[in-house]
């Protein structure tokens, strides 16, 4: 038992342990923390292996940029307790379980019984001494045959950005486009408003208008009287109750409304 | 045991990807899902770091730093489409965005 | 001369094609006209051709064209006349022409008047080619053509299910007569190697004696049908659906004689088998007899006369089986004319009551139609075979035929037949047309016929009276002297036949004059026996003679024999019943249950399957991605299994 596989060996327990918790934890916010652990105790085992620099990044691009970025989007999800911990789909669970053991078993079986082919390259320590360190050597490789993948990289981070940007814009813009052009109450589901008594000979379908929707606001009074194409129709009517007909004029899909 | 090859850190790599891929197939909150791809991320990251180090060679840290870069693109964009969706469905829970389902 | 042979089929193909590519909208009313005359136009060469064939022993041919050839089975379409041919073109287009003239009137204002003539020409033109042709194959394309025009003939009045029925059954039954014809053909071709006629017959001694018998009988079946002998005879009663020229034309001078001419023209094959010739004439006189029978106790005009065509075909085709072979069509002949003046009688008859067909409701109609009334006497007169008139020649010479071949039991029953024959034709005139009218003559105008319909029925009354003449003097008559060839062996062929111990030939029928004399006399006697009981019963009344007396003693017998011999339910229960039993079992089960049960069958096992398929679509993500991490394991796995060297 050698000093290094000491250390291996509690970096790398910590480390799964923490990749456990990841998977676990009730509280994503719990999640995200364990995944800290995880980097961190990775990056460690990065630095055994003499790839210094890596080490470095990952703690400054993973742990302090990407998981910063997770715990922003947490904070800004409004997410409730979910039901996933209160027993639903065991079946998937028990499988994913399952399977995972086996291929666990299946790569361990594969990663005992390797046999290396091929020729071990030049970059031992003494070499890579010589050369002036991890980073120079990193840097001397990268920048000469690797100049292409660089900008690939590059690029793609670009269209990161710029994409995040897009997505990220308001939402007014897209429902100019495409968004719903009238919305709809059904007093005919338990879901929606309380259940209101409507007079008897009020008309089982309506249309209210209102600044923020383009083409006001259809009330029906049954599920049916939703889909009646009639209910649909859109033309003026007066917003005040009881003031008579079914909307007549175009239906859904013309294009007087689109 | 005895001396440190290549083979240790192999099966961390394993382990930390099985791992996250179960979080992967089990848990339904987008973003703990989110994290468990990262956690396989990191354990391939692991694997290639370890054979560079067996062999000797540079390719393998050169290859761990780009899928550093790609999955730092890969989480601006995930996050994204994360907020994206729970704007419109309203919910973070992948169990309630079925609209694949026949 | 032989180049114009073709004509003669020609010229009523080109009015049928041309009245069904024009007439309804083009020709309307001409239709009629132009088929006459193209139908006149074959008369005319018939007559050149029988002028010619009068003068000369040598036949005429005339090749068209080969229809198949395909190495050893050669089918030519060549046209053949000789002294038999001849005979019977010029029944053919001479009846042909008449009914032709005589539909113009009697059809006239049908809506389907176009059609009509295209129908009749068309049959004309097969009727012809089945006279005309050298082999069996063309042969038998002309005896399916003539079945198929009497079938879109007799169906001419399509919205009637009657009639369409009737037009099914004459169109079946034919058929089923066919068979037997078409094993017989090919037998002919397996055995001699050709189908052509002289070939055949040359080839005919060196085949065996069973198979010679087997042959006849095959192209005997298929006689019984066209030509409607004992089994296959019910349809010739339906067809009387038909219009009444049809019936004229189709129905007593031509398509049913095919058969006999058939009989006939195979007269080498016959010759060289006793048991063929006695089955023929077996089932030749009970189709006699029975349908004399029948006919006694009809009321339909037509029906009468129809049942007379069956049974006088049973004469013909017994004088066939009795070795009279010329007196057989010389019958043919006489019987041609005589019998499609009754039909074009009884039809101007049925005009002039306006489509009253039932003789129980006519009556005195002498005054009202009176060339109708005197062509028709003449015409049944004939038929019972009164002397001089054309029926007594050819049915005594069949009757001293019969004594000649010792057939007496035969002969016997040939003169009860013609007892039957004289008192079913005398009824017939005395109940249409003599006594008082059974009708309301204020309610119904009996009225003669148009000169169209009546001048063809004088035309044909000549030939009724005084055709029997060219038989005459009997067994030595022109008729006789002119068939002769047709029906007399070479040399070499009759030594072959006669070491088969088979009968002579026609050149070979004498008999002396006083049997002859003593012969005809018991036929006439027999006739004026009929003509006597039916006149004490219709005319005179006399209550012995009443015979709705003798139709009740007689009882169940006459219920029997009314209903046909009950043939029709015999066929009906024993066939097609059970027919039909069966083919509605292969639509139920077979067809709707098994085969569209299998293609639903598999269509539900698709839907079925898909069905469960689309619960792996749930639409969770997750599953998505489990099936992906199984799929990842099963092809490690594969990969450690087949491809590593863990498990080797």
């Amino acid at each position: 038992m050698t000093p290094e596989v000491l250390v291996f060996d509690i970096l790398a327990v910590i480390a799964i342990i923490a990749g456990i918790g990841v998977v676990v934890s009730r509280n994503p916010v719990h999640s995200a923390v364990a995944l800290v652990v995880t980097f961190v105790n990775l990056a460690g085992i990065f630095v055994m292996l003499r790839a210094e620099f890596l080490a470095a990044v990952q703690i400054i691009v993973y742990t302090g940029a990407i998981l910063v970025l997770v715990l922003f989007v947490i904070m800004l999800v409004d997410m409730d307790d979910l039901p996933e911990f209160h027993g639903g789909a065991p079946l998937q669970r028990l499988s994913a379980i399952v399977i995972g053991l086996i291929l666990l078993g299946e790569v361990a079986a594969a990663v005992v019984t390797r046999t290396v082919v091929g020729q071990p390259g030049p970059w031992n320590e003494e070499t890579i001494a010589a050369a002036g360190g991890n980073v120079q050597v990193l840097g001397q490789f990268l920048y000469s045959g690797y100049v292409l993948p660089i900008q690939a990289v590059a690029i793609v981070l670009l269209v990161g950005t710029i994409g995040a940007l897009v997505m990220a814009r308001p939402d007014e813009i897209t429902t100019r486009t495409r968004g719903r052009t009238t919305g709809t109450i059904s007093l005919g589901h338990s879901r929606g408003a309380d259940l209101v008594a409507l007079p008897s000979g009020a008309p089982t379908a309506r249309v209210i208008h209102r600044e923020d929707m383009r083409d006001g606001l259809v009330m029906v009074t049954s599920a049916d009287a939703y889909t009646e194409q009639a209910a649909w129709a859109g033309t003026d009517v007066p917003s005040e109750p009881g003031a008579a007909e079914y909307p007549t004029g175009a239906g859904i899909g013309s294009e007087e409304n689109r | 045991m005895g001396e440190l090859t290549a083979t240790h850190f192999l099966l961390l790599s394993a382990a930390l990807f099985i791992t996250g891929m179960m979080g992967v197939l089990t848990r339904r909150n987008v973003l703990v899902i989110f994290m468990s791809v990262e956690l396989m991320v990191n354990a391939v990251n692991v694997s290639f770091v370890g054979f560079a180090w067996e062999q000797n060679s540079m390719i393998g840290q050169t290859f761990a730093l780009f899928v550093i870069g790609i999955a730092a693109a890969e989480a601006v964009l995930g996050l994204g489409i994360v907020m994206a969706l729970s704007r419109r469905a309203d919910t973070v829970d992948v169990a309630e965005v079925t609209e694949l389902r026949d | 001369m032989k180049d114009l042979l073709f004509l003669i089929p020609l010229l009523p193909l080109l009015a049928a094609v041309i009245n069904s590519l024009f007439g309804r909208w083009l020709l309307r009313d001409l239709a009629g006209p132009i088929a006459t005359v193209s139908v006149i136009g074959s008369w005319v060469v018939s007559l050149l051709v029988f002028i010619d064939q009068l003068g000369s022993d040598q036949p005429l041919t005339q090749h068209l064209y080969t229809w198949i050839p395909a190495g050893d089975f050669q089918i030519p379409v060549t046209l053949h006349v000789d002294h038999l041919t001849a005979v019977m073109l010029m029944v053919v287009t001479t009846v042909g022409s008449l009914v032709h003239i005589y539909s113009n009137g009697y059809l006239a204002g049908d809506t389907g008047f176009y059609r009509f003539f295209t129908y009749l020409p068309l049959f004309i033109f097969s009727m012809l080619i089945l006279v005309l042709a050298n082999n069996y194959l063309l042969l038998f394309f002309a005896w399916e053509g003539v079945g198929l025009c009497s079938y879109l003939l007799i169906g001419y009045y399509f919205k009637r299910t009657s009639a369409t029925k009737a037009a099914n059954k004459a169109f079946i039954v034919n058929r089923i007569g066919d068979v037997g014809f078409g094993i017989g053909i090919m037998l002919i071709f397996v055995k001699t190697g050709s189908m052509v006629f002289s070939e055949v017959f040359a080839q005919i001694p060196s085949v065996a004696g069973s198979t010679v018998t087997l042959i006849g009988i095959l192209l005997f079946i298929g006689a019984t049908g066209k030509s409607a002998q004992l089994p296959l005879f019910v349809w010739l009663p339906d067809a009387m659906e038909g219009p009444t020229p049809v019936s004229a034309l189709i129905h007593a001078a031509t398509m049913v004689t095919a058969g006999i001419y058939m009989i006939a023209r195979s007269f080498p094959i016959y010759i060289a088998t006793d048991d063929a010739r006695l089955i023929i004439s077996i089932v030749g006189v009970a189709t006699a007899f029975m349908a004399g029978t029948i006919a006694v106790t009809q009321f339909d005009i037509k029906r009468v006369i129809a049942y007379s065509t069956v049974s006088q075909l049973g004469f013909m085709a017994f004088a066939l089986g009795v070795g009279a072979w010329i007196p057989a069509i010389f019958h043919l002949v006489t019987h041609a004319f005589f019998k499609g003046l009754l039909f074009l009688g009884s039809g101007s008859v049925i005009h002039g009551m306006h489509e009253e067909q039932d003789m129980r409701r006519m009556g005195g109609l002498k005054k009202y139609m009176p060339i109708t009334y005197w062509t028709f006497l003449i015409a049944a007169a004939a038929n019972a075979g009164l002397i001089p008139l054309a029926g007594f020649w050819s049915k005594d010479e069949i009757i001293v035929g019969a004594w000649i071949d010792h057939s007496y039991i035969i002969m016997v029953v040939g003169l009860i037949a013609a007892f039957f024959t004289s008192l079913y034709m005398f009824r017939v005139v005395f109940l249409t047309f003599h006594g008082k009218e059974r009708f309301d003559p204020n309610v119904i105008h009996p009225h003669e016929s148009p000169r169209l319909m009546t001048i063809p029925l004088i035309l044909l009354a000549i030939p009724a009276a005084v055709i029997g003449f060219i038989g005459f003097p009997p067994e030595d008559g022109w008729i006789h002297r002119f068939l002769s060839p047709n029906f007399t062996l070479d040399g070499a062929h009759e030594a072959a036949i006669a070491s088969l111990n088979a009968v002579e030939g026609a050149a070979e029928h004498h008999v002396s004059l006083a049997t002859t004399l003593t012969l005809g006399g018991i036929s006439t006697l027999i006739a004026l026996a009929g003509l006597w009981i039916t006149y004490m019963a219709y005319i005179k009344k006399s209550p012995a003679f009443d015979p709705n007396m003798w139709a009740a003693r007689f009882g169940g017998l006459y219920t029997f024999v009314s209903r046909k011999w009950m043939f029709d339910e015999l066929y009906e229960n024993l066939i097609v019943h059970p027919l039909y039993l069966f083919s509605v079992f292969l639509w139920r089960i077979v067809d709707a249950g098994i085969i569209d049960g299998a293609v639903n069958g598999v269509a539900g096992v698709v839907g079925f399957t898909s069905g469960r398929l689309r619960r792996v679509q749930t639409g969770f993500v997750a599953n998505y991605a489990l099936a992906i991490a199984l799929g990842a394991v099963v092809i490690v796995g594969a990969y450690f299994v087949f491809a590593s060297n863990l498990f080797s």
